[in-house]
C-alpha cells in the first residue's frame, strides 16, 4: 500500500509542477546572444572648416578681431559656446543666450578697418558697420533689426601676468557687444549658400529662396537641414507669392543615408500623391548637388523614390531658351546686336519699329511679347505693348508720361495674360498686353521708383526705390496682381540707379562706392562683388542674363552709361547692331542704346 | 497517516506534556486504526485497487504531458516575443545608427534631439498607442553629456541590471527577462540590449517588452491542459470503475453463490446474461453445481438407503433373535442335563447371542445416529457419581482381569448440562476398553472443570497406540490387530457411538496413544448445552508421557537451536550442561 501511495504523491506534485512549475519565469540570467562590431558606421565627411580658436590668432589684435567677427559661423546651437570662447570669463554675462530657434546672428559688414587704439592694460577696438541682417538659425537672413553703426569692446591679454606665453594665451575680449557678431567675411567663408524652392501660389512654378548652411554641418546632415527648411517655410518677404507646405508636416527624425540614395521620413496631413510629388520636384531642385535617389516615407510607408536628376530633368523649373539672343535701340528702333552668340530677329512690324526708347521682349511658348516705350510727337513717352505670333504688327499705347523706364515682363505661364511692370514718373505701374497700365501700391516703402526688374521665376521683383534697393515677392492671382511688403537689401552702393537679376538670388545693381560701379549683390544683400568699377558716368540701364540651373550660360551684363552701351567692359560698337538700312550717307554716328536679352 | 505534531510547549508543567502525549497517542492510535481500515479496504476491494493505479498512473502520465505541454506552449510564446523584439531591435539599432552617424561629436545639441525623436519613431511615435513596449537609448560612455532617452519617457534605469548594461556595454546583444513597473502594472518585461556603434564611441538601446499577453496566454493554455488532464484523469478512473465493475460483480456473485452452495444450498444457480466470457463462467459454474448436485443427492440417497438396510436389517434380526434367544435360554436353563460336549454349545450359544443382542443394540443406536433420530435430553448433573457408578460397575470385570481402577475425582459436585444417560454410556465404553486393554495396569479415571467445560479422562498403560491411531479408533469396527479374533471386548461400535454422543453434547471425543505408554482418551463437554468449546479443562496428553522425539533424560536440559529447513529444533542439551540453571519442562 505504500507504494502505490508514495507514486499518488509523486502524480500529485508532478501535476502541480506542470501547473506552476512551466509558466513565464519572473526573471531569468542575461543571455549574450552575439557580439555587434563596434567599427564606426560610416563616416562623416567634411564639417572640417570650423572658425578659428581664439587662441590662433596670438596676440594680433588684427586677426583676432577677424576671428572674433567670424567665431559664431557654425551650428548656430553651440553659437555662443564658441563665441564665449573668446570673452573673457568673468564677462560671460555681458552676453545673454538664446536658445534654440531664438538664436540669431548679427550679420554685419565692416564699412573700414577696425581701429584699435592700444590702452595701458588693454586695447579698445571701435569697429564701424552696415548691418546687413540678422541669421537665423533655419538659415535665413533677415533684414537687420539692430542699428548700431558702430561696435566697441576691448581686448586684454588673456595670459595671467609675469606667467605663461603671452603669444600662446592669447586675447580676450572684455565688454563685448551683446549680440552675435558675424563679419560678411566670415558668413561668405564658413556658409554655404544654397537655394531651397517654393512653389509659388499657383503651384505653377517654383520660387528659389536664399538660406545659409553652416559648412560646419557634415554633407550628410545636407538633406536633414533642406527638408528642415522646406518645412520651416519661405522667407517672410516671399511669403506672399509662395505657399508652404502643409501644416503639421513633419521630418521624423534625420533624413538618413549616403551619396546616391537617402531616405526622408516624412508626417504628412494629407495623403496626396500630387503634393507628395511637387514636394519631391522642390526637393530635387533643392538639393542640386545630389543626382541619387531619395526615398520618400510617409509616416513609415515607402511612398516613391525620387531620382533626383531625373526629377529635375522631368520638371524644369524655367522655361528657358538655350540661347540668349541680345538687341539694342539703335536709331529709334529695335536691332538685334552681334556680341556674343547667334544674333535674333526683331519681332517687331517694321511700322511699330519706330521712336523706340527702350524696349523688352517675351517668349512663352510660340507667343512673344513685346513692351516698347516709345517717344510721341510731343517728346513724351508712352508704353506700346504687343503679343502674339512674331512679327507684331498694331501695338497698343499707352497712356502718356514724361518719363517711361524700360519695361519688364513678369514672366508668366499663362500667355493670354501676360503682365509688366513699368516704371513712369517715379511711380510703379503694372500693364497687360493692351497696354492699360495699373498703379502699383508698394507696401512699406516710400519715395520714388526709379528702377524695377524681374526674376526669371516672374515672383519676385527688385526696385530701387528712394535710392534704397528693395526685393518684393509678387503674387499674380487671376486679374490682380499684389506686390508684396518689401524687404531693403543693405549694400554699401549709392546713388542706385539700375537693378536686374543676374540669377536666381543675385541682382547687379548700378550705383556708386565712390566712382559710378556696377555690383553683383545677393539677394539678401550679404554679399556683393564688383562686376565694373570703373563706369566713368552714371549707368542709366542695366540687364543681365541670370545665371540659372536650367539653361546654364555664364553670366552676361549689358549696361548703358552716359549714352554709350557696354556688354560686360566691352564697349558696343555701332557695327555690331545688325538689320540696319544702309544709310544712304553710310554715316552710323549713332550708338545703339538701352540693350537687353531676349531669353 | 494522520499524525500531528507533538506539541513543543515551552512549559515544563508534566500534567500538559501528559496531555500532549495522550493527545498524541490518541491521534496516533486512531491514525493506526485508519491505516489499517484503509489497508484492510485496499486488501478486499479489488476496485478499489485497480482504480486507485489506474488513477496514479494516468495522474503521472496526464501531468507530465501536462507538464510538457505546457512548457512547450510558453517556449512557443516566449519565443515568438523574443524573435519579434530581436528583429525589431536589429532594425532599431540600424536605425538608431543611421540616424546618429550623421553626428560626430556627442556634445552636438541636435544629437539629443535626434536620440529623443528615434526613441520616439522606434516606439510607434504615439505613446498612447503604443502596446507597452518601451524603447530606451542610453549612453554609458558618455555620462552627463547625453542623457538616458525612453519612449513614453520614464525611468527605465531599474530594469536594466547591472549584468545586462555590462553584456552590452561590451558590445553584445543580450537579452534577459525582468519583472518591474514601468507604465502602469507591475510585469514581466523581455528587456533587449544592443549597442550601437557611433562615430564618438557606442551607445545603447533597450527595448523593453511586456509579457504580459503571452503569461495571460500561457496561463490560460496551463488551465486548459490542466483541467483537461484532470477530466481526463476522473474519466479514466470512471471507466476503470465501470470495468471492474463489470467483471467483479459477476466474480461477487459467483462467490456469494459458491459460498450457498457450500453451505448447503444445492439449488443456488447463477445468472446467465449474454455470452461473453462472464456468461460462460456463470453456465460452467452451474453446470458444475448441477454435477455436484446430482452427485452429492445420489450420494446421499445410497447413505440412506445403506443405513435404512442397516437399520431393517437390525430391526429384523430381532424378532428371530428373540425367539432363538428365547430356545438359546431355555436350552442354557437344561445344559446341566446335556452331555458336557451339548452343555459346552449351550453356554457358548448364549455368549454369543449375547454379544449379537448387544451388537444389534449398538447397530441401532448406530443408525439412530446415521438417520439423525437421536435427541439430546440434557440436564444439570453431577458427574462425580455418574463417575463411581461407572467405577462401580466395571469393578467386577477389572477384578476379573486384575486392573485396579483410580479415581481421580474432585470432591465437591461437578454440575453440566449433559444427557447422564450418554454421558454413563460413553465412561463406560471408555473405562471398559481402558480394563480390557490395561494388560493388568492400573487405569486412572480423572475428572477436571472449569467455568465452561467439563472433561473427563481414562488412562491406562497397556500397549498404548500407535501413531495415527488416535483417530482411527473412532472408525466403526476398527481394530488394532486384523488378525486377532474378535473374541473379547465390544462390538466394535462402541467408540464410534461415543465419539458420536460426543458430538451430540457439542463436545469433544479424543484420544492419544504412544506404544508401551498407553492410552488416554478425553472426553470434553460443554458445561452449558448449546455453548462451543474452546478449551478443555484436563490435558489430553498425560502428564508423564515420553515426548515424541523420544524426549530429555530424566532431568535433563532442552535445547532450543535452528533445524532443518529453516525451522526450530528442539533437542535434548548436551549432557553436562544441566549441572546448573533450572529445569525445563517440556509441554505440549
Amino acid at each position: 500500500m505504500r507504494r502505490p501511495l508514495l507514486t499518488g504523491v509523486a502524480g500529485v506534485a508532478l501535476l502541480a509542477l506542470g501547473l506552476t512549475g512551466c509558466g513565464i519565469p519572473a526573471s531569468t540570467d542575461v543571455e549574450v546572444e552575439r557580439r555587434v562590431s563596434t567599427a564606426g558606421a560610416g563616416s562623416v565627411s567634411g564639417g572640417s572648416l570650423q572658425p578659428p580658436a581664439r587662441t590662433a590668432a596670438g596676440s594680433n589684435a588684427q586677426t583676432f578681431v577677424n576671428n572674433f567677427l567670424a567665431a559664431a559661423a557654425g551650428e548656430p546651437d553651440r553659437a555662443y559656446d564658441r563665441v564665449k570662447e573668446f570673452i573673457d570669463p568673468r564677462h560671460h554675462d555681458r552676453l545673454q543666450e538664446k536658445q534654440g530657434s531664438e538664436v540669431a546672428l548679427t550679420v554685419v559688414r565692416l564699412t573700414d578697418d577696425p581701429v584699435i587704439t592700444p590702452d595701458v592694460d588693454s586695447t579698445k577696438v571701435t569697429i564701424n558697420v552696415q548691418q546687413v541682417g540678422l541669421l537665423r538659425a533655419n538659415g535665413t537672413l533677415l533684414p537687420p533689426v539692430a542699428t548700431e553703426r558702430s561696435y566697441e569692446f576691448k581686448l586684454v591679454s588673456a595670459a595671467v601676468p609675469g606667467q605663461g606665453d603671452v603669444e600662446q594665451a592669447g586675447l580676450y575680449v572684455q565688454d563685448p557687444p551683446n549680440a552675435l557678431l558675424l563679419s560678411d567675411v566670415a558668413l561668405a567663408q564658413y556658409y554655404k549658400e544654397s537655394s531651397v524652392y517654393f512653389w509659388s501660389s499657383d503651384r505653377a512654378r517654383l520660387v528659389p529662396d536664399l538660406r545659409y548652411l553652416p559648412e560646419a554641418v557634415p554633407e550628410e546632415r545636407q538633406v536633414t537641414e533642406v527638408v528642415r527648411w522646406l518645412i520651416g517655410g519661405p522667407s517672410d518677404w516671399l511669403r506672399t507669392a509662395v505657399v508652404p507646405l502643409p501644416d503639421r508636416t513633419e521630418l521624423i527624425n534625420n533624413a538618413t543615408g549616403s551619396a546616391d540614395r537617402w531616405e526622408v521620413n516624412l508626417a504628412l496631413p494629407a495623403n496626396d500623391e500630387e503634393r507628395l510629388d511637387q514636394f519631391a520636384t522642390q526637393l530635387a531642385w533643392s538639393l542640386p548637388n545630389l543626382d541619387g535617389q531619395v526615398e520618400l516615407k510617409v509616416q513609415n510607408q515607402s511612398r516613391r523614390v525620387v531620382d533626383l536628376a531625373g526629377q529635375r530633368r522631368a520638371n524644369p523649373v524655367y522655361e528657358l531658351a538655350q540661347n540668349p539672343h541680345r538687341f539694342c535701340v539703335y536709331d529709334g528702333a529695335v536691332h538685334p546686336l552681334a556680341v556674343v552668340g547667334e544674333p535674333g530677329t526683331v519681332p517687331l512690324a517694321e511700322g511699330d519699329n519706330r521712336n523706340v526708347v527702350s524696349a523688352n521682349f517675351d517668349r512663352i511658348n510660340d507667343r512673344t511679347l513685346a513692351a516698347l516705350v516709345v517717344t510721341g510727337p510731343d517728346k513724351r513717352q508712352r508704353l506700346a505693348v504687343g503679343s502674339g505670333a512674331a512679327p507684331l504688327a498694331g501695338l497698343r499705347k499707352g497712356p502718356v508720361h514724361t518719363a517711361v523706364g524700360r519695361p519688364v515682363w513678369l514672366r508668366t505661364l499663362d500667355p493670354l495674360q501676360p503682365r509688366g511692370l513699368v516704371v513712369a514718373d517715379g511711380s510703379l505701374y503694372l500693364f497687360d498686353r493692351d497696354a492699360r497700365m495699373s498703379r502699383v501700391q508698394l507696401n512699406g516703402v516710400t519715395g520714388a521708383v526709379t528702377a524695377v526688374a524681374a526674376s526669371l521665376d516672374g515672383q519676385r521683383i527688385a526696385l530701387i526705390v528712394g535710392g534704397g534697393l528693395y526685393v518684393a515677392a509678387v503674387d499674380m492671382d487671376g486679374d490682380s496682381v499684389t506686390v508684396g511688403p518689401a524687404r531693403r537689401v543693405f549694400t554699401s552702393l549709392t546713388a542706385l540707379s539700375a537693378v536686374d537679376w543676374a540669377g536666381e538670388d543675385r541682382l547687379v545693381v548700378g550705383g556708386s562706392t565712390d566712382r559710378p560701379a556696377v555690383y553683383d549683390v545677393s539677394v539678401d544683400g550679404a554679399r556683393q562683388t564688383a562686376l565694373q568699377e570703373n563706369v566713368g558716368a552714371r549707368v542709366t540701364h542695366l540687364v543681365a542674363y541670370p545665371v540659372n540651373p536650367v539653361a546654364p550660360q555664364p553670366s552676361a551684363v549689358m549696361y548703358e552709361a552716359n549714352g554709350v552701351s557696354y556688354s560686360g567692359s566691352t564697349r558696343i560698337q555701332s557695327d555690331q547692331v545688325l538689320d540696319v538700312n544702309p544709310d544712304p550717307t553710310g554715316d552710323r554716328s549713332g550708338n545703339p542704346t538701352a540693350p537687353f536679352f531676349l531669353y | 497517516m494522520v499524525t500531528s505534531p507533538v506539541q513543543d510547549s515551552p512549559s515544563p508543567a508534566p500534567r500538559r506534556r501528559g496531555a500532549a502525549w495522550e493527545l498524541w497517542r490518541g491521534l496516533a492510535a486512531r491514525g493506526a486504526r485508519l491505516l489499517a481500515g484503509l489497508h484492510q479496504t485496499w486488501r478486499r476491494s479489488l476496485q478499489l485497487r485497480v482504480v486507485t493505479i489506474t488513477l496514479v498512473a494516468s495522474s503521472l502520465l496526464v501531468g507530465g504531458f501536462a507538464y510538457v505541454i505546457a512548457n512547450k506552449i510558453t517556449d512557443i510564446l516566449l519565443e515568438n516575443a523574443v524573435t519579434d523584439t530581436r528583429l525589431r531591435l536589429t532594425s532599431g539599432a540600424d536605425y538608431t545608427a543611421k540616424q546618429v552617424s550623421l553626428f560626430s561629436q556627442p556634445q552636438e545639441a541636435q544629437l539629443q534631439d535626434t536620440i529623443e525623436g528615434t526613441v520616439n519613431y522606434l516606439a510607434g511615435g504615439d505613446p498612447q498607442q503604443t502596446s507597452g513596449v518601451v524603447v530606451a537609448i542610453t549612453a554609458d560612455d558618455h555620462p552627463g553629456i547625453l542623457q538616458t532617452r525612453s519612449s513614453p519617457a520614464i525611468d527605465v534605469r531599474p530594469l536594466i541590471s547591472r549584468e545586462l548594461r555590462a553584456a552590452v556595454a561590451d558590445g553584445n546583444v543580450a537579452k534577459q527577462i525582468r519583472t518591474g513597473r514601468l507604465t502602469g502594472e507591475r510585469t514581466k518585461y523581455l528587456v533587449y540590449g544592443s549597442p550601437v556603434p557611433t562615430e564618438f564611441g557606442q551607445i545603447e538601446i533597450y527595448y523593453f517588452v511586456p509579457l504580459a499577453r503571452q503569461d495571460a496566454a500561457a496561463a490560460d493554455a496551463r488551465t486548459t491542459v490542466a483541467a483537461t488532464g484532470v477530466a481526463l484523469v476522473l474519466l479514466l478512473g470512471l471507466l476503470a470503475a465501470l470495468v471492474t465493475r463489470l467483471v467483479v460483480t459477476p466474480v461477487r456473485v459467483a462467490a456469494r453463490t459458491a459460498q450457498r452452495l457450500s453451505a448447503g444450498l444445492l439449488d443456488q444457480r447463477m445468472a446467465v446474461n449474454g455470452e461473453d466470457d462472464l456468461a460462460l463462467l456463470a453456465a460452467s459454474f452451474n453446470q458444475m453445481a448441477t454435477n455436484l448436485q446430482r452427485q452429492i443427492l445420489r450420494l446421499e440417497e445410497m447413505s440412506r438407503l445403506q443405513r435404512r438396510f442397516t437399520s431393517d436389517v437390525s430391526h429384523e434380526l430381532r424378532t428371530p433373535l428373540t425367539t432363538v434367544r428365547m430356545a438359546a435360554d431355555l436350552i442354557f436353563a437344561e445344559r446341566d442335563e446335556f452331555d458336557p460336549a451339548v452343555a459346552r454349545s449351550a453356554e457358548l450359544l448364549q455368549a454369543e447371542l449375547d454379544r449379537f443382542e448387544e451388537l444389534l443394540t449398538d447397530l441401532l443406536e448406530i443408525s439412530r445416529f446415521d438417520a439423525g433420530f437421536a435427541m439430546l435430553d440434557a440436564e444439570p448433573t453431577d458427574l462425580v457419581p455418574v463417575v463411581h457408578r461407572v467405577a462401580d460397575r466395571l469393578a467386577g470385570l477389572a477384578e476379573r482381569v486384575g486392573v485396579a481402577i483410580e479415581l481421580d475425582v474432585p470432591t465437591a459436585p461437578v454440575i453440566a448440562e449433559v444427557d447422564p444417560r450418554r454421558v454413563e454410556r460413553v465412561l463406560r465404553n471408555l473405562v471398559g476398553n481402558a480394563v480390557e486393554h490395561g494388560e493388568g495396569k492400573p487405569v486412572l479415571i480423572t475428572l477436571g472443570a472449569d467455568e465452561t467445560a467439563v472433561a473427563i479422562t481414562v488412562r491406562d498403560r497397556g500397549v498404548g497406540l500407535k501413531p495415527g491411531e488416535e483417530k482411527l479408533v473412532f472408525n466403526r469396527f476398527w481394530r488394532a490387530d486384523p488378525s486377532r479374533a474378535r473374541q473379547t471386548g465390544g462390538t466394535g461400535l462402541g467408540l464410534s457411538i461415543s465419539l458420536e454422543d460426543a458430538r451430540l453434547h457439542g463436545g469433544w471425543l479424543e484420544a492419544w496413544g504412544a506404544p508401551g505408554q498407553g492410552a488416554q482418551f478425553r472426553l470434553t463437554l460443554p458445561a452449558r448445552a448449546g455453548d462451543r468449546l474452546t478449551t478443555s479443562p484436563l490435558r489430553l496428553v498425560p502428564a508423564d508421557a515420553a515426548l515424541p522425539f523420544g524426549g530429555p533424560r530424566d532431568g535433563g536440559l532442552l535445547a532450543i537451536g535452528p533445524g532443518a529447513g529453516g525451522a526450530l529444533a528442539v533437542t535434548p542439551a548436551p549432557a553436562g550442561d544441566g549441572t546448573a540453571g533450572e529445569r525445563a519442562e517440556a509441554r505440549s
